[in-house]
């Protein structure tokens, strides 16, 4: 890094700048037209979401809407009950996150750090489980809960995920494996134990990938829809993907097309949220340990 | 000391995830615990002595079938005995997980055939109970609900009888009064008596308010025609791709006709509308038009739709003027309109059939019925005499209309096949692919009939 520093001022900066100008102004042209394609659904979204019923049924469609319905945005509470929804939501993809992290986090260290007989053998088994689709164990899955009577409670929806997933576990033990093993021998030293070396030093080295794991474990609960579908049944523990859903559910109407855009315009803002934390997390994850 | 840390910090640990637990099955829990409990073990209720059930009723999560809930105080009322519990999904997962509820012996006790499967397709899966010793038990006389005894018939099979009706949707034709206007074309009668309404006389019509122009925004089209499920448009002319058995044995036909010369000139027929009459918009145009609603008609950029009632529940949005008008006559003395009854149906897994049954009475009642048009939003009842109120229930349509096209439906009706015919959501699925390259104009129908023959007799079979 320091090599680079002291080469820079030896070259000719100004000269360079000059030549370099017009291929960047066209680099962010084209950049620019591209986020613009990008982002046209996007305002369609929220364009469409600030439309009145009869606005949206019309051909052509307009741009922007003509008469701004911005009650459309208290509506959704009056048809969806879109608080609740968006509370389970919430609560929901909340614990799913910590129990991700937290199941996760401990068994990857376990599978990093430990050299036993069979290791391999474990992993690969452990590996081997993302190969299953969700159909084929749905059904047993489905049994068991409803013979533990949580049929209809948010708790098959928040305990598997205290139980790891074989995807998270591998992106983290592949982080922890590249950790030095002097710092935890350093750690032993000074007389810390396994579970305090894995929260201790494991665990704030590990920033990035944690806030990779929480994005992924976030979007997934945030986003699935087959299974609160099984599990829940009555409308005041739905999720928000369920009661989305059933906005466009009935096959004898007209569907609030308008609304489902409100409703997926605010969808939107907690993972948005969440992004913009978890990026500083891993920029600052990087800058801190200064470990690649 | 580090032995200690340790054992604590597992300790704690253990306690986190022991404490979590909990507080989630106490929040999750909460109100429903006992619900769920109370089907089998009766936990919560020993202590009652008229020993209280709870039954659960499948729907659809959407309004028009979940205003049910609104019907459930004034019915626990009348029963201290029964409690109601509305289980929902939306419709694509309606059928995914009424079949795991059942795997999973969690079975409703009342729902319908909400989702893709039919009628018979539950049939066939040994899905229902026979309600017949349960109707003889009760003394329960169609009449005295106002359901028609041939609807009833619907879902009889070999005499014995697996569903009761509820409501009934129609075939009708919907039309743009402001296009019908700019062109100077007479309404279409709603008579269905009215022998000059033909299909010919339809395309005549068509042809007068179809435009066709390089600009998108420009173009209309007379008529959109989308008679019934695909399989089932033949009969409308007269042709009968399923042979006679298929309604007498529980949806399994014992042969089909889909090659033969009768039904392919019926597709023949239709398809002429679009690239021969030039009168009907192709496929493609529909999807790019209908864009954000999905259905051009409703864009007001086709004259006549010829579609299920459903869609006279939105009419209040549409933005121009609609009426109702008869299907015209395509060559079928017997057969005009399509029909779409849904009944209520009590799973055979049900631990409370007699509550259950109970329960479907209480939703027959003329009264109920009355009060479920307004709730549903619009929803059409079995029962004649609220039907009545159905009628008058659409802004802007004349009610003499909508009556008149709802009683030439029902005799000129016939039960859609999609509830009758068995394993019916694949068969559906494989004409929507089949007949792809002929909507957009790549291949013929004597080219695809006989792989769709071919396929329908396999899929039968299995």
């Amino acid at each position: 890094m320091s090599t680079v520093k002291a080469t820079r001022p030896l070259g000719p900066p100004s000269r360079l700048h000059r030549r370099i100008k017009p291929v960047k102004i066209a680099s962010f042209t084209a950049l620019l037209l591209t986020t613009f394609l990008m982002l046209l659904p996007l305002f369609f979204m929220v364009s469409t979401s600030l439309k009145s019923k009869r606005e949206m049924l019309r051909f052509p469609p307009t741009f922007l809407p003509e008469s701004w319905a911005w009650s459309n945005y208290t509506d959704i509470f009056d048809t969806l009950q879109f608080g609740t929804l968006y509370k389970n939501s919430l609560i929901i993809a909340g614990f799913s996150v910590f129990g991700t992290l937290l199941s996760s986090a401990l068994v990857a260290y376990g599978f990093a750090r430990y050299r036993g007989r069979g290791n391999s053998f474990w992993f690969i088994l452990l590996l081997s489980t993302m190969m299953l689709p969700y159909p084929a164990i749905m059904i047993p899955q489905f049994v068991l809960f409803s013979q533990m009577q949580w049929i209809d409670t948010f708790l098959p929806l928040i305990v598997p995920a205290f139980f790891g997933s074989a995807y998270n576990i591998f992106l983290l033990r592949q982080f922890f494996s590249t950790l030095p093993e002097e710092l935890f021998d350093a750690g032993r030293i000074d007389g810390c134990g396994e579970l305090r070396m894995w929260r201790t030093i494991a665990l704030p080295l590990s920033a990035p990938a944690l806030a990779t794991v929480a994005i992924f474990a976030f979007i997934y609960s945030w986003n699935d829809l087959l299974t609160p579908v099984l599990y829940l049944s009555s409308s005041d523990k739905f999720t928000l993907p369920v009661g989305m859903a059933s906005l466009t559910s009935s096959r004898f109407r007209i569907p609030p097309w308008h609304l489902l855009m409100v409703a997926s315009v605010l969808a939107m803002v907690p993972i948005v949220t969440l992004f913009a934390i978890a990026q500083k997390q891993f920029v600052e994850g990087i800058v801190l340990t200064g470990i690649k | 000391m580090n032995n200690i840390t340790k054992s604590k910090r597992y300790a704690l640990l253990l306690a986190t995830a022991l404490t979590v637990t909990t507080i989630l099955a106490g929040c999750g829990g909460g109100k429903s615990a006992g619900n769920v409990a109370d089907g089998d073990s009766g936990a919560g209720n020993t202590g009652d002595p008229g020993k209280q059930v709870t039954i659960s009723h499948y729907t659809i999560d959407s309004e028009d079938r979940t205003f049910i809930e609104k019907l459930i105080p004034d019915f626990e009322k009348a029963h201290p005995n029964i409690k109601v519990k509305v289980e929902k999904a939306p419709y694509e997962q309606f059928d995914s997980k009424l079949q795991t509820l059942i795997a999973g012996g969690n079975s409703p006790d009342v729902t319908s055939h909400y989702g893709y499967g039919g009628f018979a397709e539950y049939y066939n899966k040994g899905m229902l109970l026979d309600l017949t010793d349960l109707i003889k038990e009760d003394g329960f006389k169609a009449e005295d609900y106002s359901i028609p005894e041939n609807l009833m018939k619907i879902y009889t099979v070999n005499g014995h009888t697996y569903g009761i009706p509820v409501n009934m949707y129609v075939t009708l034709m919907l039309y743009n009064k402001d296009m019908f206007d700019a062109a100077g074309v007479s309404y279409p009668p709603s008579d269905y008596e009215d022998k000059s309404w033909t299909f010919d006389r339809m395309v005549e019509d068509a042809r007068k308010m179809t435009l066709v122009s390089d600009d998108i925004a420009k173009t209309q089209y007379g008529v959109d025609f989308t008679w019934a499920e695909r399989d089932m448009r033949p009969l409308y002319f007269g042709a009968e791709p399923y042979s006679e058995d298929t309604w007498t044995n529980g949806g399994v036909p014992s042969e089909t006709h889909f090659d033969s010369p009768e039904v392919i000139a019926a597709y023949q027929k239709l398809f002429d509308l679009v690239f021969k009459e030039k009168v009907s918009p192709t496929s493609e145009w529909s999807k790019s038009v209908a864009g954000q609603n999905g259905d051009p008609f409703v864009a007001g950029k086709i004259g006549m739709s010829i579609g299920g009632s459903w869609n006279l529940a939105g009419a209040n949005d549409f933005p121009f003027k609609i009426g109702v008008a008869a299907v015209p006559w395509g060559g079928n003395d017997k057969v005009r309109s399509t029909l779409f009854v849904d009944p209520l149906l009590i799973l055979k897994d049900s631990k409370h059939p007699k509550e259950a049954f109970e329960w479907i009475k209480y939703l027959m009642t003329t009264e109920v019925q009355e009060k479920s048009i307004e709730l549903s939003g619009g929803n059409p009842p079995v029962n004649t005499e609220a039907a009545e109120v159905y009628y008058k229930h659409f802004d802007g349509i004349d009610p003499e209309d909508v009556k008149k096209v709802y009683e030439g439906a029902a005799k000129y009706g016939y039960e859609s096949y999609n509830h009758l015919i068995t394993n019916y959501s694949q068969i559906n699925d494989m004409f929507i692919n089949e007949l792809q390259p002929v909507e957009t104009g790549h291949k013929t129908l004597e080219e695809v009939m006989p792989v769709i023959q071919k396929k329908v007799t396999e899929i039968i079979k299995r």
